[in-house]
């Protein structure tokens, strides 16, 4: 359990790779127990296997005509946003009861996150950016792909795209006591996966920076807590072993064909 | 004349027109907070819903959020043509920016929402 007092700490997990469905749900769980708790609770993760995640509106159709991702194993997020191809990111969801101040406004939890990141990765001689956001006609909606859209807050660094190359980009699910939002940090472009799908990560194009992902994270994170007043305090447990009970129940609607085709 | 609004909690604000039936919508201060919408997804008509159950999904940007009903009773109608003009709600919120118009099954569960100031206090609480 965590120790600190929810006024001072910020607790984290990391956590064993696992399916989309047992990911989804997981999360799902992590926002009911910040809930309980009365604190922010983050989840740092990975994946099984390559898995093709959609945001929680985006058409199934438009996956299953994606010839760069029509083979891999699809999970429909509760969060909005674009499709990302997880197996070479480094995922987190973070959890936050609604009364927080990290409950505000959407853009609030997703700049705590985001402007750390910016910091840390100048640590390490990067220059990224907040990207400033396209304007409406650009209809990124229309785009498969979160690392094709662009929307404020962004976080972008230099490369290949001439407005920055996003490497993290966040979306929300904004439920009755708590906001979940989760993120994305591209770390290798995707192996497996035919070029559209196949977006560069922080190592592709800055080797130094991110050589150890679990380094980074730690480091983000820390100053994700610091800029909010909170001290980091990494869980020893993996979190879904806390709850394997609840999540294995909440897994099997996620994998359910009916919630993967809803749109 | 139709009553004033009341509000529930989570941002819906519902009022009793003269025909009886009640119609819902989001409050300003919740659709601004949400910014540039992409999509929403509104009940079923004739879906039976309780006071505080989801009747509804709307995703923006960076957000999908779900909003309730204030009051228990029967979806009779939904504004078919806001999924196709989501800016709607931003222009007009109170009004042409309706959800959908239910049939309560207890006025009184009106009585347990807030009034206008009661809200405007909320929202002046809210994390920023």
């Amino acid at each position: 359990m965590p120790s600190d007092s929810p006024t001072t700490g910020l607790v984290a997990w990391w956590d064993e790779p696992a399916s989309g469905p047992e990911n989804m749900a997981a999360d799902e769980v992590l926002a009911a127990e910040a809930v309980r708790l009365g604190r922010p609770l983050v989840r740092l993760y990975g994946w099984a296997t390559t898995t093709f995640s959609l945001g929680a509106f985006q058409r199934f159709a438009d996956a299953a005509a994606a010839e760069a991702v029509a083979t891999l194993p699809l999970v429909r997020r509760p969060s909005g946003g674009g499709g990302i191809v997880h197996g070479s990111d480094l995922t987190y969801a973070v959890a936050v009861p609604r009364e927080h101040p990290w409950g505000g406004e959407p853009q609030v939890l997703y700049d705590a996150f985001h402007e750390a990141l910016v910091a840390e990765l100048g640590h390490r001689g990067v220059a990224a950016r907040l990207h400033p956001g396209r304007p409406p006609e650009a209809d990124d909606e229309a785009r498969l792909f979160c690392f094709d859209r662009r929307a404020r807050g962004d976080l972008v660094v230099p490369g290949p795209a001439p407005d920055g190359h996003k490497i993290l980009g966040s979306a929300q699910r904004r439920l009755k006591a708590a906001v979940l939002q989760h993120g994305s940090l591209l770390l290798a472009a995707p192996r497996g996966v035919a070029q559209a799908a196949a977006h560069p990560g922080l190592t592709d194009l800055f080797p130094a920076a991110a050589a150890d992902g679990r380094d980074l994270a730690t480091a983000w994170l820390a100053l994700v807590a610091g800029a909010a007043g909170l001290r980091l305090e990494f869980a020893p447990a993996h979190f879904r072993s806390l709850h394997p009970a609840a999540i294995a129940a909440t897994a099997e609607r996620f994998a359910d064909p009916a919630w993967l085709r809803r749109r | 004349m139709a009553a004033a609004p009341k509000f529930a909690k989570t941002h819906e604000w519902i009022r009793l027109d003269d025909d009886g039936l009640a119609t819902v919508g989001i409050s300003a201060y919740a659709v601004e907070a949400l910014t540039d919408l992409v999509f929403m997804q509104l009940p079923a008509v004739g879906r039976t819903v309780k006071a505080g159950e989801s009747i509804g999904e709307i995703e923006s940007v960076k957000a999908v959020s779900d909003f309730y009903a204030p009051v228990s009773g029967e979806v009779v109608e939904v504004n078919a043509a806001l999924p196709s003009t989501l800016e709607t709600l931003g222009q007009d919120p109170y009004g042409s920016g309706w959800l959908v118009k239910l049939r309560p099954a207890d006025t009184a569960e009106l009585a347990a929402l807030l009034d206008q100031a009661a809200y405007d206090a909320l929202v002046k609480s809210q994390p920023h």
